[in-house]
């Protein structure tokens, strides 16, 4: 499967497990679509290690250093799965998987070139020395726990944004 | 849990259960809306039989050399930095999980949900040593404040309705009444939010361990599990022996099956994959991380002509498809674990003698069979165990000696006519003698025999 089918099996998807998902090309669309996404003035958890979190920081006047006190976290995740529409987020080089957990709006960035197209692509990769923690992430936070009636935003983010970038 | 002399009575439970109008409502519902999710989630799936297939060749494997798997399992959790420890029965699991946590001065203990700690009645010997113990999954919250065990092993408190739900959140935590489940939801988050942020402890199960890797791997949609593993400064995991998996490597396929069978997602919201405790440069995890192996009978079990229980992955599918699950609920099976999967670990687990009674509940219908994604042969393992329950001589006598009558009258068309004769003729009195159970509610039988209509 080629890149862009890739992208957008891995949006469809991600759309069906109720994440907003959006492409962008380029840093100048990635900071419009930031713009749009994450409320303006809202305190924001956006960690600054790659490329891409270093071009949205500036975007955010009011960021916070700990994702606990933050109402929204930005950042750029490992990477995606395509076949289920989920981001994959690894505890690899310092990052903080919490940052994607307790605030309750998660926005993740993956970079066209980290879509695997399946489970099994990603896992051939981790498998054989896995970091602390790896977490496939699909959706915002669920549970249907109360007659099996699906309600979003339990513990987890109720509301996850994920963009191609 | 074990350990009760007197046998579990399902009969009577079940006889209860069915007069419940309430419990019958919420089952019917629950079924109606699993089964169909279920059938949706598999329909666009190209090649599902051969996923069983190698779902199923891989729970074999491990079954054929648990041992070794185990023993891997251990040094590679150990070398990742997490201490294990192996427990033989529950009274052994749960003081290593008292100490560890006594040892460390956990008062304020978070809990995600976990069917082996609910076997081994985790909670009640934490909280006897004076330890806040908290189930953070809603279902297990709900039914934590209520007193109650779980009814389903994937949605525990699928017996209860909205409003049931709205009374004991508004009475036990003094919010305004709703009935509304986002509003209830809501009010969990808030609640438990705060439990996570303070607790010196998390415990949590595991769906799955690798191998070759130590990690534990675990499907949760909430994010409590998230929580609950990576949040407090210690982590304490217990799973059952059985749950490996040979490498991470083997995961694709029980990711595709595992949810789709249990609530019809195509996947969780969150599969965690934990290996160790925090290291050094790490931002995340729990800077200790303790794994408690529990046998409690499973490595007699894998001695025995049962032993093929051990590949189930714990979906639930098994029960939301059983016709007796369906109709009285989880509670009547009277352990932890109800349905097909349910009554035979218990049965193994508890021993004869004490679960007897639920061998009966089955119609051996294989509809458990058609829907159990790593082909556990259910019905064949419940038939093993309605023999060894007859071998043992905990069978009804009344039950064999009527059943010993029948094969010799339906052996013979002679006394056959003349049984279905004198069955018509003097049902009122048949009605009395076989007692309420049986005979009471079976409709009379016809005038004339369908023997002499048909042609």
């Amino acid at each position: 499967m080629s890149g862009p089918d890739l992208s957008a099996r891995f949006l469809g998807n991600a759309a069906a497990a109720a994440a907003g998902a959006h492409s962008v090309s380029g840093t100048g669309d990635l900071l419009a679509a930031l713009g749009r996404i994450v409320p303006a003035g809202s305190p924001v958890y956006c960690p600054g290690l790659t490329e891409l979190e270093k071009a949205a920081a500036p975007l955010f006047p009011n960021r916070v250093a700990d994702c606990m006190a933050a109402e929204v976290t930005v950042e750029e995740v490992f990477g995606a799965i395509a076949e289920t529409g989920t981001i994959v987020c690894v505890s690899e080089g310092g990052r903080a998987v919490q940052a994607g957990l307790l605030p309750a709006h998660h926005v993740a960035i993956v970079r066209r070139d980290r879509i695997f197209a399946t489970l099994d692509d990603l896992l051939a990769v981790v498998a054989g020395a896995p970091p602390t923690n790896i977490t496939l992430v699909t959706g915002p936070s669920r549970t249907a726990d109360i007659e099996l009636t699906l309600a979003i935003g339990v513990h987890g983010p109720e509301r996850l944004d994920v963009i191609v970038a | 849990m074990s350990g009760a002399q007197t046998s579990l009575s399902f009969r009577s439970n079940a006889g209860k259960a069915v007069g419940n109008q309430k419990l019958r409502a919420a089952m019917k519902h629950a079924a109606d809306t699993f089964g169909t999710k279920r059938i949706d989630a598999f329909a666009p799936v190209a090649d599902v039989e051969a996923m069983r297939d190698r779902a199923s060749a891989i729970r074999e494997e491990v079954l054929k050399n648990l041992p070794r798997y185990v023993d891997q399992f251990v040094a590679s959790a150990t070398r990742a930095g997490a201490t294990v420890h192996r427990a033989k029965d529950a009274t052994v699991a749960k003081e290593i999980i008292r100490k560890i946590l006594a040892d460390r001065g956990a008062r304020r203990i978070v809990k995600g949900k976990s069917m082996v700690s609910e076997e081994v009645d985790l909670n009640a010997h934490l909280e006897a040593a004076g330890m806040e113990v908290v189930e953070t999954d809603l279902g297990e919250y709900i039914i934590q404040l209520e007193g109650e065990a779980p009814s389903h092993i994937i949605v525990p408190a699928i017996h209860k309705d909205r409003r049931q739900v709205g009374k004991l959140f508004s009475e036990r935590l003094g919010v305004p009444y709703s009935d509304d489940p986002q509003v209830l939801t809501r009010t969990a988050r808030k609640v438990l939010r705060e439990k996570f942020l303070s607790a010196d402890a998390g415990v949590s199960g595991a769906n799955f361990a690798a191998a070759d890797t130590g990690s534990l791997v675990l499907f949760t949609n909430e994010g409590n599990g998230r929580m609950v593993t990576t949040v407090p400064p210690l982590h304490v995991a217990i799973l059952s022996i059985e749950k490996m998996i040979p490498s991470l490597a083997d995961f694709p396929d029980f990711i595709r099956l595992l949810p789709r069978s249990a609530t019809g997602q195509t996947i969780t919201s969150y599969v965690s994959v934990i290996t160790g405790p925090r290291k050094p440069g790490d931002a995340t995890g729990a800077k200790e991380l303790h794994i408690v192996l529990l046998d409690n009978g499973r490595t007699e079990i894998l001695g025995g002509e049962s032993r093929d229980i051990l590949k189930c992955i714990r979906c639930g599918a098994c029960m939301n498809v059983c016709p007796v699950y369906r109709t009285v609920g989880g509670h009547a099976y009277g352990w932890t674990y109800p349905g097909p999967m349910g009554l035979i670990l218990t049965t193994l687990l508890t021993g004869m003698a004490k679960s007897h009674p639920v061998v009966d509940a089955s119609t051996l219908c294989g509809a458990c069979v058609d829907v159990c994604p790593v082909r556990v042969p259910l019905v064949d393992i419940i038939l093993q165990l309605r023999r060894r329950k007859v071998r043992e001589g905990f069978s009804d006598p009344k039950e064999k000696a009527g059943m010993a009558l029948f094969g010799k009258v339906a052996a013979s068309p002679a006394l056959f006519a003349l049984g279905q004769r004198l069955a018509g003729r003097f049902w009122p009195v048949v009605r009395v003698l076989g007692g309420k159970d049986v005979a009471g509610r079976m409709p009379a039988p016809a005038k004339t025999p369908f023997r002499r209509k048909a042609p």
